[in-house]
Parts: structure tokens; C-alpha cells; sequence
């Protein structure tokens, strides 16, 4: 995908929007793939994403850190796979039909998989919309880089980089 | 100066350094091959081009004199001797450790040693010869025929080549070309650098060929078009017109750029530089990652292909989709093998600068240089070998005196050896020196702690000779900057042992040691046990692993809180992997479980396990992001079924048990 189109992207359909919504909605946007965790909407930069896969077998690793499930095949390539609920200290869910392991990229080299509950779409988020998290909890805040009001719905955006910074 | 060009050259420079390393010691041995002299002086030659062309002063000072010394030597003019050898080896010192500079960043180089210079200017004039002190090598190349039918810009071949040299070496007395020296000025005398300079630009004025168009800067960087317009009118001049004389500032050297114009008489006679093409093994490993893939897909095929026999076509298809893939995983291998050769052509040096420093006489032989081995292994072994190569030297052979004394002759021999042994390489360093007294060592070990008098008594000549790779073993009594602080043997082995590879030690009071190392031909393939818990697999490298027999409860015993399995009169303690592999392990009945007996060091283990599914070839890919640190993973591997086996890293798990 090119980099301009994605700066650049329009927000979806806005013509149902009133002319105050649709200046709320215009400017710059970011493209992000929308996922669940136990019923709140988190999103993710969709350059930073590689691929969304089902979950397969994942391979226990005895003595790694406890928010890491396993390692998976990725055609090929060995990948560490997070139990995303675990990081934000949310209760552990049973792996369903929904489950999906998002493939984040975190460098050329360094791919990780994110257990999340299910993946809902990828929507253009207008930067305005962004408002930085002033969040009361420490250590857990480094990773969500914002949260925007869209459209009816609270997005929480990850920021990756900073999650598997350690 | 030109940073992209700069990096071109320094990483050619470099790679022709390298093997002038190997050609200059390989000179030592044969010092008249003609072969060998020429490649030498194009060497130098080339590397004095790319510096010339970046205008890298200092470098081309030491190049330019090499080159003149090896003309000369390959001439018949001057002798390759001993004194010789010793000044061009620093001169090589000197252009690798520009070159060092360089790509360390450094820009502005201080100038070579005066003496080393006049130590060159002296060998290359040593016999009077009529003859420009300039002298880019006899300047009058353009009398040089070529033999008709000849294309002046194509490939030449051997013959053409040797026909070229010889014509030029029949014309020593060279008319030198409307070069004159200013009046009083001693033609065999050291030049000031004005003079040089002066003679330099009047040479340039000279240089009719070539010329630059109206509104170029000489001096200053060209565009690719002025290059190419260049190159062209150079081509346009029948004969081979830049020859061996620099232009060392108006037709810069290509060092980049296709070669036309790289002086013809000094090119390699086929155009090797083409044929080769430089790829960072990181593309290599993501390739051989692919090729395993492939290999994992076909296994699959085959095993589909054996429940339906009826489709014949498609069964040849997967026969001929198997060759394929065996042979490009075969290719794919292959191209990170490198000839030990890398390795070993830094030895002569080491072993003549130490044998001079020690005054001691030794001859290094060198065998099985053209085995073939891992890009990364070849790196991983130069240390460890260096480092028994300067023990063999240091501590092997005796004074000559005392060698003389001893009956032997006064030149030690030590050889080091290389050869394949199935999927074994077998390195060797045999030295005829004074060899180790087992009697010392243990002697030495009581004094030091290690043991008490009664275990080393016990201990048979082969352990007692492993002594010395214990940490902290030295029998030296004075410690030299070359060996004895005791920290060597010790690293040596644990480097080996972490390429996988075994190191063993024999020795003769008085007749010579000898050092075996036997590492995998290849760090990304690894033979390995595979045995489980559940269906948790895990790869045990096979190297390790000595022996494997039931679980027997009666032949153990709890000594001292350590289980412990009694094997043929010896105690080995035992590792149960579930304790830490499988936390939720049913421990009621072990019946059914293997004891595997591993060998780590000298120390040797009895790991426990639920079942062993026999032997498995895998490729060694690291744990992902995160799990990088966990102690007792070497890594992971993709197993045929498709499944993660999980390698282990049999001194990491030893620790682990040691805490738990």
C-alpha cells in the first residue's frame, strides 16, 4: 500500500453526515485494523500489521514470561505469540472460533503475534479524533498511544512499538 | 571523496588484501612461482588504483612501492628473500591497516613510515637499473603489440596474457617515454615529494591519449556521462593504452563501474569479476529458511502420493518435485560453504612472527586447505585456532638447541590439517615438540585444588591432558604475552563446544601433541535426538548424546538429594526434564521412560525422558521476540509433521537443574 494513499485517506462513507460532522471528520486520517478485547474496540496502525491469522497449534514454551502463549509456524518462521489480554491485565478467555493472532511487525527483522478476541475491521480514523490517554494506571499506559470517539464507538490505539519495546 | 565509491573500493580493497595475506605466505614457500608473483603484483596494483582514483595519498605511496618491488621480484631482479619478505609483510601491514582506518571512518591518513618507504625504494632499486624513479612500471607499455585478430577489448585468454608479459619482460631497458628528470637530480635517489608531484604532472601533461574535454574540472569528481566518454576514448586507442601507467589523475581507475579500462596486461585473464555476485547471508539464511519449507511441503506430498497409487502422473510429478528440492536444498548449502583456506592463511604469519620472536625455528605445513566449510563456522574457528597454533609454537616446540640436544632437528614442524569426515570436519594441530608429562598435569591439579591426590592419580594420560582446558590451568611457569594466563584452553573449548564440536587431546612426552577438533560441517543443519513429553517435542543435539537405555528404578539411587543412575560401576547424576519441561508430569510410572546419557565438557549427565522418537535432521531457527533470553533453548525447529520441536541447549539446561 502507498504511503500517500494511506496519509491521505478519507474517512469511509461520510455522506450521511451532517456538514458539522463531516468537518469533524475531514484532514488527515489513519488507517487501523479494529479488534476486540473482553467487549472494548482496541486499533492498530495498519502499516505496523503483517497479517491476521486463525489460531492454529501453539507450541508452550516452558520458562518464558507468563503473557507469552507460545511460539507459532509462520511458513516457516518462528513467532512469539502474546496473550494480549494478559498484557492489559484483563481475565483470560478460552480460544474460540473468533480468535485471531494479529502479526505485527515490529522492525524488519522482528514479527510478533497478538492473541486477540476477534478482529472486526480496518477503518480510516481521523487524526483529530485522537485525543492522547491520560490514563490513572501506570505501566500499562505506555501502550496505548491514544484513544479516538468515532463514530459512536471509544477505539483504543496500541502502540506497538512500545509494547514489546522490553 | 566520494562515500559510496569509497565503499566499493574498501570492500574490494579489502577482499584483495585478504588474499594477498594468503598469496604472500603462500610466497614464502615458493617464492619464484611466477603465478604467484603476477597475482601478487596485480594485487597491489589494484588496490593502488582505487586509492589513486580517491585520491588516498598515503595508501598509494605503499602501493605504488609493493608493486615496484613485486615487478621486479617477478622479473628476476630482486630476490624474494627473508629481509625481503619481512619489509613487504610490513608494508602489507601497513595497507591493511589503512584500509582498517578507512573503514573505521578515518579520512585524512598520516603519511606511512619514512623508513618503511625507503626500505621499499632501497629492495626495489637495490641493482642499478636504468630506469625513471617514477616509473609506474616501464612506461613505454604502448610498444606492446597485440598479435593480430586480437580484440583489444575483449577477453584475453591465458596465452594471449602470458604472450603480453613476456613481450614487455623482453624490453627491460625501456625508453622512458619523453619523461625527463630536471637536471641534478640523481635518478636512483630518494624523491622529494615536490619532485614526484612535478613529475607526476608533467607525466599527465603527457599522457596525449586521454584527453578532457573543454570545462572539466581534472581534479574534480566526474559525472558517469564524462566517464563513459572517457572510457570510450580510451577503447578508441588501438593499443592497450593505459597499460600498467596510473593515470592518477585524469582517467581515474574504475573501481566500481565495469572494468574496460582496468589496464589490460594487469587483469585477470577471465572476467571473474562478473561471474561473482555478493549477497548478504542474511538472504542466504531466508532462502535455505524457504528451501526448508520446500522440503517440508514435498515430505507432505510423498506421504499423500503413497496412499493413492493409482495416479501415476502425479506420483512421477512429486518423484521429480523430490530431486528438485534435494538438489537445490543441496545447492542452497553449498553456497555458504567457504574453503578453510580463510582460515588458515593467516597462520604462516602467526606462526613466523612468533617463531622470530621466540627464536625459535619452525616450519608451518598446511593440509587440506580446499575443505569445504560453513561461511560462519570458518569465521568462528579462526580464534580458537590461532590460539592452539601460538600454543603449539610457544609450548610445543623446544629451542632449537634443545631440540638438537634431544635428537631431533633444529626445525620443528607443526601442521595444521583439515578434512571432511562424513558430516564431520576434522580439524588437526600436530606439533613434534616436547609433548605434555600427564604426571605434571596432575601433579599440577592437586596443587591448584582441583582434585585431591588420590582422583588424580586415578585419572588415565587422555584425562589428565584434558586438564589443561580446565578454567584456570596454566603449567607455564613464566607467563608470556603469547600463552600460559590459563584462560586460553579453556575459552578454545568452549567455543568449540558451542559450534558443537568436540575437541580431544594426545600427546607424547617427547615426541609432540596433537589437538583433534571435530566440528558439524554446517552451524544451520543440526543432527539431533528427538524425544517427547506428550506431544511436546524436544531436539537434543546428537553430538552430545553418548548412550540411551531404560528407565530402571532399581539401578538408582538418591545421593544426597540428587537422583543418581548407577552405569557400569559409575555413578551419573540423573535430569528430569519434566521437572522443569513438563511441570503437570504423572511421575507414578516411569516404567516406560529412556535415560539419555549426555556428554557436556567432561561432565555427563543421565537426562530423563518420556519417550525417544529417534534421530531427526533440523534446521536451528532462533525463538521469536521475547523468549530470545530463556536459559536452556538453543532454538526452535519446524519438525517434518509441520509441528514446533523445541531445541534444547544442553549447558543452559544443566544450569537450570543446578538452581532448581
Amino acid at each position: 500500500m502507498e504511503m500517500s494513499v494511506m496519509d491521505n485517506a478519507k474517512p469511509d462513507d461520510t455522506s450521511f453526515l451532517s456538514d458539522e460532522e463531516q468537518e469533524k471528520y475531514s484532514g488527515p486520517s489513519m488507517r487501523c485494523v479494529l479488534f476486540e478485547l473482553n467487549s472494548e474496540i482496541y486499533g492498530i496502525n495498519v502499516k505496523k500489521i503483517r497479517e491476521v491469522l486463525r489460531v492454529g497449534t501453539i507450541r508452550r514454551v516452558e520458562g518464558a514470561n507468563p503473557n507469552v502463549l507460545g511460539v507459532i509456524n509462520v511458513r516457516g518462521v518462528i513467532v512469539t505469540v502474546v496473550d494480549t489480554r494478559q498484557s492489559y491485565s484483563i481475565q483470560p478467555k478460552i480460544v474460540d472460533d473468533l480468535s485471531r493472532i494479529i502479526i505485527v511487525e515490529l522492525d524488519s527483522e522482528n514479527i510478533v503475534g497478538m492473541m486477540v478476541d476477534c478482529v472486526l475491521e480496518v477503518k480510516d480514523i481521523p487524526e483529530k479524533q485522537f485525543e492522547p490517554m491520560s490514563s490513572t494506571k501506570e505501566g500499562a499506559s505506555r501502550y496505548l498511544q491514544a484513544i479516538a470517539h468515532f463514530q459512536g464507538n471509544v477505539i483504543i490505539l496500541i502502540d506497538v512499538d512500545n509494547m514489546f519495546d522490553a | 571523496m566520494d562515500e559510496e565509491i569509497l565503499q566499493d573500493f574498501l570492500v574490494e580493497a579489502s577482499e584483495l588484501v585478504e588474499n594477498l595475506d594468503g598469496q604472500l605466505a603462500d610466497l614464502a614457500n615458493s617464492p619464484t612461482d611466477s603465478d604467484l608473483l603476477n597475482a601478487i603484483f596485480r594485487g597491489f596494483h589494484t588496490v593502488k588504483g582505487g586509492a589513486g582514483f580517491l585520491g588516498v595519498t598515503p595508501l598509494i605511496e605503499v602501493c605504488h612501492r609493493a608493486e615496484n618491488v613485486f615487478d621486479k621480484i617477478r622479473n628476476g631482479d630482486v630476490e624474494y628473500d627473508d629481509a625481503a619478505a619481512d619489509i613487504i609483510v610490513s608494508a602489507f601491514d601497513v595497507i591493511s591497516d589503512y584500509l582498517e582506518a578507512l573503514k573505521a571512518g578515518e579520512r585524512e591518513l598520516e603519511d606511512a613510515d619514512p623508513a618503511l618507504l625507503t626500505a621499499l625504494d632501497i629492495l626495489w632499486k637495490g641493482k642499478p637499473v636504468a630506469e625513471d624513479p617514477v616509473v609506474e612500471t616501464p612506461a613505454s607499455d604502448s610498444d606492446l603489440q597485440l598479435a593480430e585478430g586480437v580484440d583489444p577489448d575483449g577477453d584475453m585468454t591465458d596465452e594471449e596474457f602470458e604472450a603480453l608479459l613476456s613481450q614487455r619482460d623482453e624490453e627491460p631497458e625501456v625508453a622512458p617515454s619523453g619523461l625527463a628528470l630536471a637536471d641534478g637530480v640523481d635518478p636512483d635517489g630518494d624523491m622529494t615529494d615536490d619532485e614526484f608531484e612535478a613529475l607526476l604532472s608533467q607525466r599527465d601533461g603527457e599522457d596525449d591519449g586521454l584527453s578532457l574535454d573543454v570545462g572539466v574540472d581534472p581534479e574534480g569528481d566526474m559525472t558517469d556521462a564524462e566517464f563513459e566518454a572517457l572510457l570510450k576514448e580510451g577503447d578508441g586507442e588501438a593499443d592497450i593504452e593505459p597499460a600498467v601507467a596510473e593515470p592518477i589523475k585524469v582517467a581515474p581507475k574504475p573501481v566500481v563501474k565495469p572494468k574496460p579500462t582496468e589496464s589490460k596486461a594487469d587483469n585477470k585473464p577471465k572476467a571473474m569479476a562478473e561471474s561473482t555476485v555478493r549477497v548478504d547471508t542474511k538472504r542466504l539464511d531466508e532462502i535455505m529458511n524457504l528451501v526448508g519449507e520446500l522440503v517440508l511441503v514435498r515430505n507432505r506430498l510423498l506421504t499423500l502420493r503413497g496412499s493413492d497409487t493409482e495416479q501415476e502422473e502425479l506420483a512421477n510429478v512429486v518423484g521429480n518435485l523430490d530431486h528438485v528440492t534435494t538438489d537445490l536444498q543441496n545447492s542452497v548449502m553449498k553456497t555458504r560453504m567457504q574453503p578453510v583456506k580463510k582460515v588458515f592463511g593467516r597462520f604462516p604469519r602467526v606462526v613466523r612472527d612468533l617463531s622470530k620472536k621466540l627464536g625459535k625455528e619452525i616450519e608451518l605445513q598446511l593440509e587440506g586447505e580446499e575443505t569445504d566449510l560453513d561461511k560462519n563456522l570458518v569465521e568462528a574457528l579462526a580464534d580458537p585456532l590461532v590460539h592452539l597454533v601460538r600454543n603449539s609454537v610457544d609450548h610445543g616446540v623446544e629451542m632449537p638447541d634443545e631440540r638438537e640436544a634431544a635428537g631431533k632437528p633444529r626445525k620443528g614442524i607443526v601442521v595444521l590439517a583439515a578434512q571432511q569426515e562424513g558430516d564431520h570436519i576434522l580439524l588437526s594441530i600436530t606439533d613434534d615438540g616436547k609433548g605434555m608429562d600427564p604426571n605434571v598435569l596432575r601433579q599440577k591439579a592437586v596443587e591448584k585444588g582441583m582434585m585431591d591426590e588420590m582422583a588424580a592419580s586415578q585419572l588415565d594420560d587422555k584425562s589428565a591432558f584434558e586438564l589443561i582446558m580446565g578454567a584456570g590451568f596454566s603449567t607455564a611457569e613464566v607467563v608470556s604475552d603469547i600463552s600460559g594466563r590459563g584462560v586460553g584452553m579453556d575459552v578454545v573449548k568452549t567455543m568449540i563446544t558451542k559450534l558443537n564440536g568436540s575437541i580431544e587431546i594426545n600427546s607424547e612426552l617427547g615426541k609432540g601433541s596433537q589437538i583433534n577438533i571435530r566440528v558439524p560441517l554446517t552451524l544451520a543443519i543440526l543432527p539431533t535426538l528427538m524425544v517427547s513429553f506428550g506431544i511436546d517435542s524436544y531436539a537434543i543435539p546428537l553430538t552430545s548424546v553418548q548412550e540411551i537405555f531404560d528407565y530402571d528404578a532399581s539401578q538408582t539411587n538418591k545421593i544426597d538429594g540428587q537422583m543418581m543412575v548407577r552405569l557400569r560401576e559409575k555413578s551419573i547424576p540423573l535430569l528430569f526434564l519434566s521437572d522443569w519441561l513438563a511441570p503437570d508430569h504423572d511421575y507414578s510410572d516411569l516404567s516406560d521412560h529412556k535415560v539419555i546419557i549426555v556428554a557436556i565438557g567432561n561432565q555427563r549427565a543421565g537426562l530423563v525422558v518420556q519417550q525417544v522418537n529417534g534421530q531427526e535432521e533440523v534446521v536451528i531457527k532462533p525463538l521469536g521476540v521475547m523468549m530470545t533470553h530463556i536459559e536452556g533453548y538453543a532454538g526452535a525447529t519446524i519438525t517434518g509433521n509441520g509441528s514446533i520441536a523445541l531445541i534444547l541447549d544442553l549447558p543452559g539446561v544443566i544450569q537450570r537443574f543446578q538452581y532448581l
